[in-house]
Parts: C-alpha cells; sequence; structure tokens
C-alpha cells in the first residue's frame, strides 16, 4: 500500500487520537460489568430473562392502626388530595418507557434483569416524588419477579421509602 | 543492544506506516452513504418517540450527565432537526467529515442524557461514524457532483480505517468473551431459554414442530451457545487474516443475517454488515470482467454487475471473442491476472458484489468441484 509523507505533528496527532480513543473503549468495555445495563460494554444478548411487574400501595388501615398493601392495577389508582379531592394517578404519567410501564404482563428483559432492576428501583422513587396530589399512598410497593435464563423464578420487591 | 534497535525500528516502521498508509476511498464512500441513511433513519426514529411519547427529560429518565446538563425540549427537538440535516450531509457526501463528527458527537451525547434509551447498536453506530469522520470518505462518491472523481482525487489515508477494523474485533471480542465467562450462556441456558419462550411464535409462523423440538434439545442449544461464541472469537481474528478474510466476513454475514431474522436489534445487523466493508481491500476495478455482448446472458451478467458493484471491484468491458475466451459469456481477470470462467467467474462475481455476496461459499464450493472454469494463462 503508497504511503504517505506527513509531517512528525500528523504522525503524533494520528497516533494519540487511536490510542486515546481504543484506550478509552478498553476501559468502558473492563468496567462494563459495573453498570447495570452493561452499557459501553459490548455485551449483547447477555441473558435470556424475562421480568413481571405488579404495583401495590401502602395505605393507612381502615382500623386506623398501621398499613396495608392495596394493589394498583395496571400502574393506575384513585386517591384523595388533602382537601378531599379524588384524583386519577397512573404510573405511565411519568414512566412513558413501556418496558418499565407494562404491569402485570411477563416481558422480556431485554438488558438483563439487573438493567431492569435498577431502573425501576429509580422510576419508583422517580413516580412516588411525582404524585403530590395523592395524600393517601404512605409509599408506593413494586413486586418484580425475574425469571433469568429459564431458572425458577424470584419476586424482588422495591419501595420508593416513605412519603 | 542490536535486537532493542530492530525491534525499535520496526515499531517505527509500524507506526510510520500505521498514520502514513494511503488508499482509494471508494469504499469508503459507500460506507459514508450507509452511514448516512442509518443516522438518518435513527433520527428518525428518535423524532418519532418524540413525537408520539414527548421529551423524555420532561418524564422518567436516568441521565448519565448531570441533570444540569441535559437539554430543554426545544433545544433537544433542534438538536434532532440539525442530526437530520447532518446525516443528509453525509450521505451525499456535501461536509461529510464534519457532519459525521457532529452527528457522532450529538448522538453520544443524547445517550448520556438518559440510559434508559441505551442500546448498544446505537452506541456503536455513534463510535463507528465518529472514526469514520476521520476517514477520506469524503473523496469518492460525492452525490452531489455532477462527475465522478479522478483517481488521484480518491486517495487519502486510512488510519482511522485501521481504529475502526480495531473496532470490529474489539465488539466482537467484548461480545464473545463475555459470553465465554459466563456459564450460563456457555452451557446453551441462554439460548435455551430464548427457544423455549419464542419456539410458540415460530411454530405460528409454520416452522415445524419437529425442528422446533430438535432447536430445543440440550445438547443441540449447548452446541448453538459453543458455536455462537466461537464464530464472534473467531470473527474478531478471522477478519484481519487475509487467508480467512472473505469466509469470515461470509460467515459473519449469515450469522448476523440470523440474528436480525430471529431478533429485534434494531440496526444493528446493517450496521455490522456495513462495518465488514472496513476490511474490503481500498483499491477500485483491480478485477476486469469481460463479457459477449453478442450472448443476451453475457449482455445481462455484465449489466447487473455494473449497477451492483458498490465497491468498484470490476472493470467491465465487452470484448471480441478470441480463441481463450469465445464459448464463455463472461471472463473475470482476477488482481494476480488469473482468469475464470463459468461457475468459478460466477463465484467470483458473488465474491465482490455485496448483494450477491451471501451465495459466494456455496457458489465457490460447488465451483471447487468443477475442472474447467481456471484458464491459467495471465490476462
Amino acid at each position: 500500500m503508497p504511503e504517505q509523507l506527513i509531517s512528525r505533528r500528523t504522525l503524533v496527532a494520528r497516533c494519540a487520537l487511536a490510542a486515546g480513543y481504543l484506550a478509552t473503549q478498553l476501559a468502558l468495555v473492563a468496567t462494563a460489568g459495573a453498570r447495570p445495563e452493561h452499557a459501553f460494554g459490548f455485551r449483547m444478548f447477555s441473558e435470556s430473562s424475562t421480568v413481571r411487574l405488579h404495583l401495590l400501595r401502602s395505605v393507612e388501615a381502615p382500623s386506623g392502626h398501621g398499613t396495608i398493601l392495596v394493589d394498583a392495577p395496571a400502574g393506575s389508582w384513585n386517591a384523595r388530595d388533602a382537601a378531599g379531592t379524588v384524583h386519577r394517578f397512573a404510573w405511565r404519567d411519568r414512566v412513558r418507557a413501556p418496558e418499565l410501564s407494562t404491569f402485570d404482563v411477563t416481558m422480556h428483559a431485554a438488558y438483563g434483569a439487573d438493567a431492569q432492576v435498577a431502573r425501576l428501583r429509580a422510576a419508583i422513587v422517580d413516580v412516588a416524588r411525582h404524585i403530590p396530589d395523592d395524600a393517601e399512598t404512605r409509599e408506593l410497593v413494586l413486586d418484580v419477579t425475574i425469571r433469568k435464563n429459564g431458572r425458577e423464578a424470584e419476586v424482588v420487591r422495591l419501595r420508593s421509602g416513605a412519603r | 543492544m542490536t535486537a532493542e534497535i530492530g525491534v525499535a525500528a520496526r515499531a517505527a516502521r509500524w507506526v510510520r506506516r500505521f498514520a502514513g498508509d494511503v488508499g482509494d476511498a471508494h469504499v469508503l464512500g459507500t460506507v459514508r452513504i450507509a452511514f448516512g441513511a442509518m443516522l438518518f433513519w435513527q433520527t428518525l426514529e428518535l423524532g418519532r418517540d418524540l413525537e408520539t411519547r414527548g421529551y423524555f427529560g420532561d418524564a422518567f429518565h436516568v441521565p448519565f450527565v448531570p441533570e444540569a446538563w441535559m437539554p430543554s425540549a426545544r433545544v433537544y427537538a433542534g438538536m434532532l432537526a440539525a442530526r437530520l440535516l447532518f446525516a443528509a450531509l453525509v450521505l451525499v457526501g456535501q461536509a461529510a467529515r464534519p457532519a459525521l463528527l457532529a452527528s457522532s458527537l450529538l448522538g453520544m451525547y443524547g445517550l448520556l442524557c438518559d440510559r434508559v434509551q441505551f442500546h448498544h447498536n446505537r452506541y456503536a453506530l455513534y463510535c463507528f461514524a465518529f472514526l469514520l469522520a476521520f476517514t477520506p470518505c469524503h473523496r469518492a462518491l460525492v452525490l452531489t457532483r455532477g462527475d465522478a472523481e479522478g483517481p488521484g482525487e480518491r486517495l487519502g489515508s486510512l488510519w482511522a480505517q485501521r481504529v475502526a477494523q480495531v473496532q470490529v474485533a474489539l465488539i466482537y471480542v467484548a461480545s464473545g468473551g463475555s459470553k465465554l465467562f459466563d456459564r450460563d450462556w456457555r452451557d446453551g441456558l441462554v439460548i435455551a431459554d430464548r427457544f423455549a419462550r419464542y419456539g410458540g411464535e415460530a411454530l405460528a409462523r409454520g416452522v415445524p414442530a419437529a425442528v422446533v423440538e430438535w432447536f430445543s434439545r440440550p445438547s443441540v442449544t449447548s452446541g448453538l451457545a459453543k458455536l455462537a461464541i466461537a464464530t464472534e472469537l473467531f470473527l474478531a481474528v478471522g477478519l484481519w487474516l487475509p487467508r480467512t478474510r472473505v469466509f469470515a466476513i461470509w460467515w459473519g454475514v449469515m450469522f448476523h443475517l440470523t440474528i436480525e431474522v430471529t431478533s429485534r436489534v434494531e440496526l444493528f445487523t446493517w450496521l455490522t454488515l456495513a462495518t465488514y466493508a472496513f476490511f474490503v481491500v481500498p483499491d477500485y476495478r483491480a478485477r476486469k470482467l469481460y463479457f459477449d455482448a453478442t450472448r443476451p446472458s453475457g449482455a445481462w451478467t455484465a449489466r447487473a454487475v455494473a449497477a451492483l458493484d458498490w465497491f468498484a471491484r470490476f472493470e467491465v468491458r465487452a470484448w471480441s471473442p478470441d480463441g481463450l475466451r469465445g464459448g464463455h459469456s463472461v471472463v473475470v481477470v482476477r488482481r494476480d491476472g488469473t482468469r475464470a470462467t463459468g461457475v468459478r467467474a460466477i463465484a467470483m462475481i458473488a465474491r465482490c458484489v455485496p448483494l450477491l455476496f451471501p451465495l459466494w461459499a456455496p457458489l465457490a464450493f460447488a465451483a471447487s468441484f468443477t475442472r474447467g472454469g481456471e484458464a491459467n494463462t495471465r490476462a
């Protein structure tokens, strides 16, 4: 292949850019395990897992003592504000990604179960922060049923923290 | 001491060659057009998301960057419009390199703004667009230019193409390596579960039950897993070696087309196939295809090759049949001057024409059983 006569500065610049680029890529690939979705790590089809989401709300028990968990079917619920007016709330108002906002349906976890759990953990906190008109819900609770690579299902319970 | 000087001299020579190698940019021009189309399509998809779901920053999102670095909805919409424009510029070849660089940097920034939208194929697209911006891809196939470029105008430095080749290998090492070190993958559990979950869909699409059942056997899924891992690791090496390169590309094409048929991977298949072009030898019409214009089959083949020869592998010429060429519709003259006719010529055409490339291996295999087709005289 013919060679081009290039200045020393050009040679150094090209080598530095190539070395810097490849070193960054190698570092990102090597550290991909530290990121739940293995971002920038090119780990394609890393697992075959499913998740199933079920949303619950912790509300005051009718007896007035403690709290109970009630279902929020399809991620939606009605609740009163401080003035007693009933409002309709939906998880999907805040979380638009279908893979994080489809309830009671078994779904493929495209980037792995860990990635889904990490995203859902952030999502439940985010949703709980954005329902100021809900004066009834003390805490949001999300049951995530995970089936990793065809193994037995396990349930991970995520909590938004007390509101 | 002498050995050390020898190593240093070899390293210096290697560095000079890496940074100074030049070659014809026609193939890179083709890759640029493919990337322009993919960047345009990808941005359109983001635009559709914006239209149907609204701006992601107004809802739940998980940024890699600090929240303060997030664009406003208006700025984001403007960025998408700019990316569409840049992609169009890449496609036609006007200011292609700055447009590629801007497309890749804006794309990367978008990924950093919401990890919920992270996809390996999108990240890979921006990585390769970044590298392509440093290649002479703007020197060929400028669609807004009326005339074709002269050979001298197409020459350019190929150092960034070499880095792109390393990037392709790195992706395969990362993907194959992570599977190799994962026991579930190695043992076939991941593939078995996919078959178990999607076997019903395959049946509904008319795949015979016996086939689905056979592919679902543990021994078969375990074998397929090992084959997939071996394929990825082989591609990381095989694409580099001249002796294995063509087979590696063919095997890779088959591997990715299989993935395309069985999974939803956005642009990943087409992106990977486009990046294989980084391994195409950067020359221009170094082979010749002579055809007998008096025969319909010869004229038809010549027309088809001229239209589909996107990498400009062939110089297509009509000939007046002589002693050797008489009786043949087409004769292919290889780079080394040897000639091929019949099935061997067709295999050679399939090897060089992207759309026919999937047929190369079976044709070459069939040609290996033929006695004729190899005219030993050089052109």
